[in-house]
């Protein structure tokens, strides 16, 4: 056998090895009721926010308590160890990651689909009417 | 229907220069092919029209900033990425910050390499400059803005307010002076985010990087298409190795500017904006290094052509990725779709298409390599170097790839393979929990063994090597490598044997190419370049691993919170507190204003030996203020030589609280309650009823009618707490002709406070607002500190290899002129 077939079949092994250990590493989308079934466990979750609900950041204690609703409607009290995101408020979509515990969902990673960083949406405002691009 | 003031004049020469640089780059495209299909009487006219293209390129940026410079906000563009107050450097990288001013920076950048490769190329304008024509046609269709049988074609910064589809019909479309009204006297302004001179820097580089990639590519394609398989290489040479170093220069920029500047608290993070970029940065050194051995011994042709096509085709996957809002739920840069998808798709498919069946098409003349190559060779191991970096981009690639293989529903392949590992079956693929690790895991090893490549192939010769000699050289650089990294590793108690083997390699890389360089090539300025560019990858890794895994998060809050909490990595600081922080005593001394900047002063303080304290340094991190987006903290880093200290405000009370609270005497925590007679409302664990109202007469004044001049309302309430113990409170509320007063009532032996609001004539409602008193609070402010060691390699490192490619592209030209 060549030496350059062995390094192919090499090559091929480690490509094939990537895959599999980004499939194995791969999360998933789920709603809060099945991070609700296995407390503890990573999940991600799309929702968005609950802009009726309270937030509140105590800085004594360092949490960030909001509500969100995920993609089927469940609302869920959700506490974050930072501070609030900027344009928190303004988001249309976020992204928890973290794990459901017995009373709350706890997040460690937060990531916003905001209208306001790169290309935002336009809002131009004319009296009582609020319109968006 | 006339709209007063408006300047539609520039708008209509712009998107005409659009129009026109679309028509040249097709035309110049189809008289390159002629020229370069034997027909040389085209090439006046392929000429002349790429010129033409490039004086519309020019003319579209000099109308856009006509429109921006005078503050035109009739259209959408400037109203939307400019403001009155931006200072002439933001006016100016306002316009990358759209998606089209980004494109149209890339035409640009390409436009000025077309006229370079126009004036050298020589026998290979013709079939390179139809590569170059072709693309500049697909990028600036991008910008085309019109619409097609229905099919959105491009998206043009010209368009006016009034003309966008979502605010046609509405009122003030169809109002003659509407740009008098308020909302179009000023624009939305630059995100605060990007207010920064990176801003200014990184996407011009970034983008020069980008459209340097294309050179090789159509030199590649133009070696296929005349049948000069080989010739090619040594005129795309320079240029491949002017695209490495301007992309990665890009890419180390984008690493400062997020370190800097950007609260990631890292320079790294595996988002996969920065993936994007990075995956096309391989291949294309992977791709150079190929060049490299072909010159120099005639091998491995078929894997250059593949990774010179790879390269330009990231280039396009990686646009197509960031602009098509497919990562926007994994991304923390976002995007907006702008309904140019199809056209993306359809311009990676397109080339993807053209360089394989040019490929396949002369796959069989394609010269073979002559014979095996010998082991203990420099170009044995170079191509395994560059095939490492193949796997290693694929990698990337393929993980960053998640939301595209979500959205293509792979999922159902997915899970009979996870199932063989006896993994649970996902119900969609989202990118991993943890994505740095997720990668490191992979790019460590991979660093790894091309550091080690680097410091050992240096010393190889081509063709073949006694191995004698070979160790016989490289022993010096091994034995110091050894040492160092015994010592490093010891000092900064690194226990992890990866980390510890990356260490070992890097050193290697750095020392083995000094080493090198000093006594194989005694030094000689000629063959400085690939050295220097080497010792500065490796510092480059040196520099990350170090900062990485010694980092010091030294603000970490040890309030228990709960278990398995993540521990905060912030801390609370009250004004003029001292608290110790890693070996720092840092105290908070105020803060102050200027201009848009709420500036923090933080002074750091050392312990001398004598135990006093001495101040050391002060940082001044910042919190922009930006009513349009919101509020941005702005870090603020001490550099020393051996290590970065890097403060950010993750939290300071806004203005408004602060300022209420001071204003109220200290009473804070504020709550608004409404209420009727006989009701109880429950705060801070009281109850507060309201028993009765009445007309305080002693207060109220009446004329000599008997009719109310001032009237004043008091409420009697109580206020019980959970033992039943009852406070009286008698808050008035008292209208005049002044105004509306509030006498507040106090009640001090539990520090509360009511107020007597409003009073509801209809449904006889009062509301209240209640208060705690909070005035032994201090200002305070929640911050994060981390230390980084080391990593001056890392940008030390990135100005050497920044050096050194451009020295062994120096080298190349003088070589070949």
């Amino acid at each position: 056998m060549k030496k350059t077939h062995i390094i192919l079949i090499l090559i091929i092994a480690l490509g094939i090895g990537a895959v599999i250990s980004t499939i194995g590493d791969a999360s998933t989308y789920v709603s809060f009721d099945k991070a609700d079934k296995n407390p503890g466990k990573q999940y991600t979750v799309i929702g968005y926010l609950d802009k009726e609900a309270e937030r509140n950041y105590d800085p004594r204690s360092g949490l960030f308590t909001f509500t969100a609703i995920d993609k089927d409607g469940e609302k869920r009290v959700v506490v974050y160890n930072e501070p609030e995101p900027q344009d928190f408020e303004r988001s249309e979509e976020i992204t928890l990651k973290g794990y459901a515990n017995d009373s709350v969902f706890v997040a460690e990673q937060i990531l916003m689909k905001c209208p306001s960083k790169y290309n935002e949406n336009n809002q131009v405002e004319e009296g009582d009417n609020v319109y968006y691009e | 229907m006339e709209y007063i003031n408006e300047h539609t004049l520039p708008g209509q020469i712009g998107q005409l220069a659009i129009v026109i640089s679309f028509v040249t780059a097709l035309l110049a495209a189809f008289s390159y092919y002629m020229t370069a299909s034997g027909r040389e009487q085209w090439k006046s006219l392929a000429r002349g029209s790429f010129y033409v293209h490039v004086a519309a390129v020019v003319g579209i940026i000099a109308a856009l900033y006509y429109i921006m410079f005078n503050h035109y906000y009739e259209y959408q563009y400037v109203w939307q990425h400019t403001a009155n107050e931006l200072p002439i450097y933001y006016m100016i990288s306002s316009l990358w910050e759209g998606q089209e001013g980004s494109f149209l920076l890339w035409i640009f950048f390409q436009a000025i390499l077309g006229v370079i490769i126009v004036r050298t190329a020589k026998k290979w304008e013709a079939p390179s400059m139809t590569m170059f024509a072709l693309v500049q046609g697909f990028l600036t269709s991008m910008l085309l803005g019109v619409y097609i049988f229905g099919a959105k074609v491009g998206s043009t910064p010209f368009i006016l307010i009034r003309e966008l589809p979502e605010y046609i019909n509405l009122p003030f479309t169809k109002m003659p002076n509407y740009l008098e009204m308020e909302q179009f006297q000023n624009g939305r302004g630059l995100n605060p985010l990007l207010q920064n001179y990176w801003m200014v820097i990184h996407p011009p580089t970034l983008f020069l990087g980008f459209a340097s990639v294309l050179v090789p590519f159509a030199f590649s394609i133009a070696g296929l298409w005349y049948k000069k398989y080989t010739e090619w290489i040594k005129p795309a040479l320079p240029w491949t190795f002017f695209g490495i170093g301007v992309l990665g220069l890009g890419i180390l920029m984008g690493g400062a500017w997020a370190y800097e500047a950007l609260s990631f608290g890292g320079f790294w993070a595996w988002d996969p904006v920065e993936n994007a970029v990075l995956v096309p940065w391989l291949t294309l050194v992977a791709a150079g290094h190929l060049m490299l051995i072909y010159k120099a011994r005639k091998t491995n042709l078929k894997t250059t052509y593949a990774l010179v096509f790879i390269s330009f085709i990231l280039i396009l996957y990686s646009t197509f990725l960031t602009r098509s809002g497919v990562l926007g739920d994994s991304s923390v840069h976002s995007f907006v779709d702008l309904g140019l998808n199809g056209q993306l798709l359809l311009y990676l498919f397109f080339f993807i298409g053209l360089s394989l069946f040019l490929f396949f098409y002369r796959y069989k003349n394609l010269p073979k390599s002559s014979g095996e190559e010998k082991f203990w060779s420099r170009e044995f191991f170079m191509f395994i170097g560059a095939l490492v970096l193949t796997i290693s981009s694929f990698q990337v690639t393929f993980s960053t790839s998640i939301p595209v293989l979500n959205s293509l529903n792979v999922v159902e392949f997915i899970n009979p393979i996870r199932g063989w590992f006896s993994m649970e079956p996902l119900e969609n693929i989202a990118p991993p929990i943890d994505p740095i690790d997720h990668y490191n895991s992979w790019q460590l090893p991979f660093a790894l063994v091309i550091t080690f490549l680097i410091g050992i192939t240096q010393f190889m010769k081509y063709k073949n090597n006694d191995t004698a000699e070979l160790v016989k050289k490289i022993l010096l650089s091994l034995i110091i490598s050894v040492v160092l990294t015994g010592l490093i590793a010891w000092g900064s108690q690194m226990d992890n044997r990866l980390y510890i083997l990356m260490l070992f390699t890097s050193l290697f890389a750095i020392i083995g190419n000094g080493d090198y360089w000093l006594r194989m090539v005694k030094g000689k300025y000629n063959f400085a370049g690939s050295s220097i560019a080497h010792i500065g990858f490796g510092l480059i890794m040196l520099g990350a691993l170090i900062s990485n895994t010694n980092k010091e998060v030294i603000s970490k809050n040890d309030t228990y919170i709960a278990e398995g909490f993540p521990a905060n990595e912030n801390i609370l600081m009250e004004l003029n507190d001292t608290l110790q922080m890693g070996r720092y005593n840092v105290v908070w001394n105020g803060e102050s204003r200027e201009g848009h900047h709420r500036k923090f002063h933080m002074d750091y303080y050392k312990q001398k030996s004598n135990g006093e304290l001495e101040k050391v340094f002060e940082l001044e991190p910042y919190i922009q203020m930006n009513e349009t987006f919101g509020n941005v903290a702005e870090p603020s880093t001490k550099h020393f030589l051996t290590h970065d200290i890097y403060t950010h405000i993750t939290y300071a009370e806004p203005d408004e609280v602060r300022e209420k609270r001071e204003a109220n005497e200290g009473y804070g925590r504020e709550a608004d309650v409404e209420m009727s007679v006989n009701d109880t409302a429950v705060y801070a664990q009281h109850f507060i009823i309201l028993d009765s109202l009445s007309i305080a007469s002693e207060l109220s004044r009446f004329d000599a009618n008997g009719n109310p001049m001032s009237i004043a309302v008091k409420a009697h309430m109580r206020v019980v707490n959970v033992a039943g113990q009852a406070y009286p409170a008698e808050p008035i509320y008292f209208v005049e002709d002044a105004g509306v007063k509030h006498i507040d009532a106090d009640i001090e032996d539990i520090q509360m406070r009511i107020r007597f609001e409003d009073v509801d004539s209809q449904t006889g409602k009062i509301s209240l607002k209640a208060y705690q008193y909070v005035g032994d609070e201090e200002d305070f402010i929640v911050m994060k500190a981390i230390i980084f060691p080391y990593i001056n390699l890392l940008w030390l490192g990135s100005i050497l290899m920044v050096i050194g490619t451009v020295l062994a592209i120096r080298h190349r030209i003088r070589k070949s002129a």
